[in-house]
């Protein structure tokens, strides 16, 4: 199978005289030369010598263990320092005049943007730049909210949804499936339209501004300036990713727990995604929900993440196993290329439409059975308590049974109710944060069962409906207390 | 793993596909060549092998995305390449396939994934071994090179990153190493696909005169 002769390297004369009287004593056939076992075996390595003793007659096995055990005895230093040092010198002559040095290059202002990146003074107002710009003119003006407006508004509103009604309504005469395709919550008006014309636009938007930033080699930057917070958290910068990913889309943000290293830190990461991180369309429907005033959008968001850290604390305390160690290399910052962001972009967004888009079918069809079985009403009843607890009012019940299904169905559903002028700012507040911390969708609910095995994730899921819960009623009585809203 | 201080300046590549998507069900839309050309096309029959070895973050999965077309998501951001990623490129008119393997500093292992790499080496009987080498660090990389030689391995040296060694001040002759090695020296930026046909065009090359 080779092409050319094995290479023959200057070791020292008394080495490759004993390399040479292994070799004569191989008799099998391997895919390294012969030399190169002799090598290895004179070297130590385990697997080499139980090849050797496997392949070759035992007389020739015995000679062989012989030399090599009279060699590692005889030499002064050990035989691989020999073997390395004569590579190096090698490789040392082989480069002279293939290598040439000039003058490096100045620093251009992409090393200098880079290494400004890492530095705190400059680093956090680079980073609430990149946020700004990124994440809330792009995802969230440009995604949420002119793309949304016109495929959501224009092409289904106007097209798609009333041709589709008509079309299911003159096929198909049974009500009961007519409402499973269409009407408010079927499969194509609500299931697909929801899938298509409103997550897919924002998800979108974000995984092109994510594989930009992935691209340009400012993620592992970001990381490093982020190491020391989350070392709090019990994680390492790395868990950068999953967060900023999750800003996106919760269930891919708990997809990419698996990067990192230990499972303490995947459990860590896992539950601050499920309770503290609002995905892309929660995120944009809450911002837009709480925009009119602007204590509320500061308390909400003051909140979260005091919870967020606060959680994330607790958990780090609790949980056996040490702080992760943290190795990180920093590559160039480079100007991103159209084409590696573009099948990133796509390979990303690909996988979200065949991993994702079915569950929001399978949302429409179970909503669709609760709806017509009466166990949503039933639900709905019994979680009222819940909602007056938080001094909400009843209606918010199903509001939060929605948000399991879609985190933003249950924003949605807030929308109506404020529309109807049933809430106050302060129960606006409340409802808000406890939406934020809230279950997990069942999208997301079934990545973490495939993660964490279902008893862990189930256990997860009553801790987020818990600290929710108990977050939202101290929320409410502390805002009474002062009141400021 | 952890990775000694010296190379803390290399470029490091990740994976993330096992993350991403085991099956790779969905991560393919690049790579119809993978679905399609299934057939074995060397006399010995089975499709012929091209093996990538190299330190860590060098680059290897890079080389691999590219000479696949296969998607097996590649960050600019550190990890470990854990799996063993396999895919099919084409090579001028030959289809052979492409074994990405984990970083490996020597011939004489010492981490599992090292072992890992070797017994791949071992096992698979490559056609082609292409060593994927950091210019930056071409002194460090050679002695790999050497050892790989010394095996018999028909191999193929692809300096990787070029421009970053440029930018520092290095040039790096491959033509004059290439002769004196006796085996092909490709320069190359992986990540915008620059040297990677020569590279196609010399693996060819060597599997041909080695099936001839």
């Amino acid at each position: 199978m080779s092409t050319q002769p094995p290479l023959e390297l200057p070791y020292p004369k008394w080495l490759t005289a004993r390399v040479a009287e292994i070799a004569r004593y191989i008799q099998g056939r391997y895919s390294f030369s012969r030399r190169c076992i002799a090598l290895l075996a004179l070297a130590g390595d385990e697997d080499a010598l139980q090849l050797l003793q496997q392949r070759e007659h035992p007389t020739n096995w015995e000679s062989i263990r012989a030399i090599v055990n009279e060699t590692r005895r005889s030499c002064p230093q050990p035989v691989t320092y020999i073997m390395a040092a004569s590579r190096q010198k090698a490789a040392a002559a082989l480069l002279d005049g293939v290598l040439q040095t000039h003058r490096p290059q100045p620093e251009t202002w992409l090393d200098v943007l880079g290494r400004l990146t890492m530095q705190p003074p400059a680093g956090i107002p680079i980073l609430i730049l990149v946020l700004y710009f990124a994440l809330y003119r792009f995802v969230g003006v440009l995604g949420a909210g002119t793309l949304v407006d016109y495929i959501e508004g224009t092409i289904f509103q106007t097209y798609l949804n009333p041709w589709f009604t008509d079309l299911v309504c003159q096929l198909v005469p049974w009500p009961l499936i007519q409402d499973l395709l269409v009407h408010e919550y079927g499969i194509i008006t609500l299931g697909l339209r929801y899938a298509i014309a409103i997550i897919l636009p924002i998800v979108g938007c974000f995984f092109l501004a994510f594989s930009l930033i992935e691209d340009s080699g400012y993620l592992p930057r970001l990381a490093l300036l982020t190491d020391r917070a989350f070392k709090f958290l019990g994680l390492s910068g790395r868990a950068i990713i999953p967060f900023t990913l999750g800003l996106g889309c919760t269930t891919v943000g708990t997809l990419v727990t698996r990067t990192l290293e230990t499972a303490r830190e995947r459990v860590i990461a896992t539950m601050l995604l499920a309770l503290a991180i609002p995905c892309s369309a929660q995120l944009g429907l809450i911002l837009s929900l709480l925009s009119g005033n602007r204590t509320a959008l500061i308390i909400w968001a003051g909140f979260v993440l005091l919870v967020f850290v606060l959680v994330g604390s607790l958990l780090a305390r609790i949980l056996p196993g040490e702080g992760p160690l943290f190795y990180l290399e920093v590559p160039p910052l480079r100007i991103p290329q159209l084409e590696n962001v573009l099948t990133k972009t796509i390979t990303r967004m690909q996988w979200y439409f065949f991993e994702v888009v079915p569950l929001f079918v399978l949302a429409s069809v179970v909503i669709w059975l609760g709806t017509h079985t009466g166990l949503f009403k039933s639900v709905a009843a019994r979680s009222e308590f819940l909602a007056v607890c938080l001094g909400l009012p009843a209606e918010v019940g199903a509001v939060f049974l929605l948000g399991f299904f879609r985190r933003d169905y249950g924003a949605a559903g807030l929308y109506d109710l404020i529309a109807q002028g049933l809430l106050s700012t302060r129960q606006l507040t409340v409802a808000a944060v406890a939406l934020t911390l809230f279950v997990p969708c069942l999208a997301q609910f079934a990545v973490m069962v495939k993660e964490h095995g279902f008893y862990t994730a189930f256990a997860m899921a009553a801790f987020t409906v818990l600290c929710a819960f108990s977050a939202g009623v101290c929320l409410n009585r502390v805002l009474i207390l002062l009141g400021l809203v | 793993m952890s990775y000694p201080g010296e190379l803390a300046h290399i470029y490091k590549y990740q994976c993330e596909n096992a993350a991403y998507n085991p099956g790779r069900r969905w991560g393919k839309f690049k790579g119809g060549i993978n679905m399609r050309l299934n057939r074995p096309n060397l006399a010995g029959g089975g499709l012929g092998k091209v093996v990538l070895v190299g330190y860590p973050n060098v680059g290897k999965s890079v080389v691999f995305n590219r000479l696949t077309g296969l998607y097996v998501l590649v960050s600019n951001y550190p990890g470990t390449t854990v799996e063993v990623a396999r895919g099919r490129g084409k090579f001028k008119e030959l289809v052979l396939e492409v074994i990405d393997t984990p970083g490996l500093y020597s011939l004489l292992p010492s981490t599992v994934e090292e072992k890992v790499a070797r017994r791949l080496l071992l096992e698979e009987k490559a056609d082609v071994v292409v060593h994927v080498a950091d210019a930056c660090n071409i002194e460090r990389m050679l002695p790999l090179t050497l050892q790989l030689l010394e095996a018999g391995m028909p191999l193929v040296l692809l300096v990787n990153m070029i421009d970053e060694a440029k930018r520092r001040g290095l040039k790096i002759r491959c033509d004059l190493l290439s002769q004196r090695l006796q085996i092909p020296v490709i320069p190359a930026i992986a990540i915008s696909n620059w040297g990677l046909g020569k590279l196609r065009k010399k693996v060819a090359e060597l599997v041909h005169t080695a099936t001839a």
